[in-house]
C-alpha cells in the first residue's frame, strides 16, 4: 500500500478486525473484514452493519441567504426544505453534467452543510466559488475534524437507542431523511450517554434502516467499539466498503463517478434528486437546467436490471444487446446475496411473501446506460469477452426495504 | 488477508503460479489455494465445465465471482474433465471454507506426467513470498 494514501482515524482498528484494506478514492479502507463480503451484506439485511465512512467529505457553507445560493447550485428543490431534514441533489455544471452527489443539511439559514463524496470536497468548493453570488460565502472543509460512522440494518435503532442520552426526545419525530444535532459538534445538543457530541442524520446508503452518526475525531474508536460490543447480540458486525456497494446497488442508490458522471443527470433512476412538477417541467432555476432540458428527448436512459443468477459480467467494457444490437453499456454489476428468484419472481429476505425456510442464493443486479427507454421486464443481455448474460430490465431491485420503518 | 504463516499449504497437493491446485496422485482433483480464497473472499458463484470438456494449460476453463469481481479458472495442465463438484452450485462458500477439501472445483483425467511442471507447497510458498503477495 502507498505510504499515501489517506487514512481515517479508525485504520489501525480495521486492520486488527482483519479489514482486507484496498485503495478507495486515495483511501485505505476496509472491502470486508474477517466475516466476508457476504454475511455483511446479509447482516445489513437481517441484523445491522457498522461502517467506518470518514473518507466521505464534510463542506460547511456559511452567510446570508445560503438557501437561496444553494437551491442554484443543487439539482434539489431545497426552498422549502426544514431545518432538521436533510436532502440528496446533485453539483452539476453548466452541461448537467454530475460533478458530485451530496445531502444537504440546513442547519439555519445561514448554515447549511454538505455531504460528499471522498476527495470531492475540494472540487465541489471550487466549484461553488464559480458560481454568482459566492463571494457572500466561506466554505470549510471540516476534514480531520469529524469522524463519521454509519449504523445500518433493521436492528440499528434498537442498537444505538441505549447508547443516546435523552433517547426518547431524540428519536422522536426522526423520519428517513432527517436529523438532530449540529456540525459544529461541542455545540450539538445531541450527545451518546458517554458524553459524546454527535450529529445524528437517519440517512445512510443501503436502503435500509439506519442512521450515519458524525462525531468528534478523537471520540471516533471508542464510539465504534462500543457499538459492536452491545450490538454484538442484535447481530451487528463490521462491514467493508464490498457490502456498502452490493446493498446500495440492489437498493437502487448510484455511486457517484461510475452511475452518474461526466453525462447529463436526466432520464435516470433518481427523479426525486430533480425539481421535477406534477407536469415534468422544472419548479426552479438551477446550475445545468438549460443543458438537462435540451438533453431530455436525447440522452441515453439509465435503468436498473437484474438478472436470473448471481453470475456477472466485467462492468468495465460490458456491453447492453437488445435483439442483437448493441444499445449501451453497463455502468453497475454486483450480485446481491439478499435476492433470489420464486418462480421467476424475484423475492428477498425480507420480502413478505417470501416461502418459509427459503434462502436466496443471489441475483446479479446493476444499472445500465442505453439509447432506448426499456419498460421494465424487457430481456437484455450483458456480453463482455467471456459470456453473454441474460437479464432484464427492473423497476425496482431489492424488495422490502427497510429504511422507511417505524423506529421501535 | 491472512498473513504468509497463516495460509494453510498442505504438501498433499501441487501448486500453480495462478493459485490452482492439483493432487499429487488419482482422483486428480484441481481447487484454489488457500491463499486465492482469502484474496477473493467470499465466493457468490463458480461457473465449471461440463464433464468431457478438454482442458489447455494456461487456459480458462470457469470462473469464480465474489459479490463484485469475475476472475478466471486456469488450467494448469493438458487433460479433460472427469467430474464436477455439484455442491459448489448450492454452496460456493464451500471454496473458501474448505479450499482443498470439500471445496474442491473439478476432478481431471490426466497422464500424471502434467504434474511435472507445479510446484511443491515449499515452491509456491516461496513463490508468495516472493510475488510479495502480502
Amino acid at each position: 500500500m502507498s505510504t499515501r494514501l489517506g487514512k481515517t482515524i479508525l485504520n489501525e482498528t480495521h486492520k486488527k478486525l482483519g479489514g482486507n484494506m484496498v485503495d478507495f478514492g486515495g483511501w485505505e479502507m476496509p472491502l470486508w473484514y474477517a466475516s466476508g463480503a457476504v454475511k455483511e451484506h446479509l447482516a445489513v439485511l437481517t441484523g445491522a452493519g457498522l461502517f467506518d465512512t470518514g473518507h466521505m467529505a464534510v463542506i460547511l457553507g456559511e452567510g446570508p441567504d445560503l438557501r437561496g445560493f444553494l437551491n442554484f447550485a443543487l439539482s434539489k428543490d431545497i426552498s422549502r426544505l426544514k431545518t432538521g431534514r436533510a436532502g440528496y441533489g446533485i453539483v452539476l455544471d453548466d452541461q448537467g453534467f454530475a460533478v458530485d452527489d451530496a445531502i444537504i443539511y440546513p442547519l439555519s439559514e445561514e448554515r447549511w452543510a454538505l455531504v460528499v463524496n471522498a476527495g470531492m470536497s475540494g472540487p465541489v468548493i471550487a466549484h461553488l466559488k464559480k458560481l454568482p453570488g459566492s463571494e457572500k460565502y466561506e466554505w470549510t472543509d471540516l476534514a480531520g475534524r469529524l469522524a463519521k460512522l454509519d449504523l445500518q440494518g433493521p436492528s440499528s435503532f434498537r442498537i444505538l437507542k441505549p447508547l443516546v442520552a435523552g433517547a426518547d426526545q431524540v428519536f422522536e419525530k426522526l423520519p428517513y431523511f432527517s436529523f438532530k444535532g449540529d456540525y459544529d459538534l461541542p455545540s450539538s445538543t445531541v450527545r451518546l450517554t458517554d458524553g459524546t457530541p454527535v450529529l445524528l442524520s437517519r440517512t445512510g446508503y443501503t436502503g435500509e434502516l439506519g442512521f450515519e452518526i458524525f462525531l468528534p475525531i478523537d471520540r471516533a474508536e471508542s464510539v465504534w467499539n462500543r457499538l459492536l460490543e452491545t450490538g454484538a447480540e442484535r447481530g451487528l458486525i463490521p462491514c467493508g466498503l464490498a457490502a456498502r456497494d452490493s446493498l446500495r446497488t440492489g437498493a437502487v442508490l448510484p455511486l457517484s463517478h461510475q452511475d452518474i458522471g461526466a453525462w447529463p443527470f436526466i432520464n435516470n433512476p433518481w427523479p426525486w434528486a430533480l425539481p421535477l412538477a406534477g407536469d415534468g417541467s422544472f419548479t426552479k432555476d438551477f446550475k445545468g437546467r438549460a443543458a438537462l432540458s435540451a438533453a431530455r428527448a436525447t440522452a441515453d436512459h439509465t435503468l436498473p436490471f437484474v438478472g436470473f443468477d448471481p453470475r456477472k459480467v466485467e462492468a468495465s467494457g460490458a456491453k447492453v444487446m437488445l435483439d442483437g444490437r448493441e444499445i449501451g453499456t453497463v455502468l453497475t454489476v454486483v450480485a446481491d446475496m439478499g435476492l433470489g428468484r420464486v418462480d421467476g419472481r424475484v423475492v428477498g429476505l425480507a420480502s413478505p411473501d417470501k416461502p418459509e425456510g427459503w434462502n436466496p442464493k443471489g441475483l446479479v443486479c446493476g444499472f445500465v446506460k442505453i439509447r432506448e427507454k426499456l419498460e421494465p421486464g424487457t430481456v437484455i443481455y450483458l456480453k463482455d469477452d467471456r459470456r453473454q448474460l441474460k437479464v432484464e430490465i427492473a423497476g425496482d431491485l431489492r424488495p422490502g426495504r427497510s429504511a422507511r420503518s417505524p423506529l421501535k | 488477508m491472512k498473513e504468509l504463516n497463516e495460509l494453510n499449504l498442505p504438501s498433499s497437493v501441487r501448486y500453480h503460479d495462478d493459485h490452482e491446485w492439483v493432487s499429487v496422485s488419482a482422483p486428480y482433483r484441481l481447487g484454489i489455494s488457500d491463499f486465492a480464497q482469502d484474496a477473493l473472499g467470499d465466493l457468490t458463484f463458480v461457473e465449471m465445465p461440463e464433464v468431457g470438456t478438454r482442458l489447455t494449460r494456461g487456459e480458462e476453463f470457469g470462473t469464480l465471482e465474489s459479490t463484485k469481481s469475475v476472475s478466471p479458472l486456469l488450467s494448469p495442465v493438458n487433460g479433460t474433465v472427469k467430474a464436477v463438484n455439484e455442491e459448489l452450485n448450492d454452496n460456493p462458500g464451500l471454496v473458501n471454507s474448505d479450499p482443498y477439501g470439500a471445496g474442491w472445483i473439478i476432478e481431471i483425467e490426466m497422464n500424471p506426467g502434467e504434474l511435472d511442471g507445479l510446484m511443491d507447497a515449499a515452491a509456491y510458498k516461496a513463490h508468495l513470498e516472493s510475488e510479495g503477495g502480502h
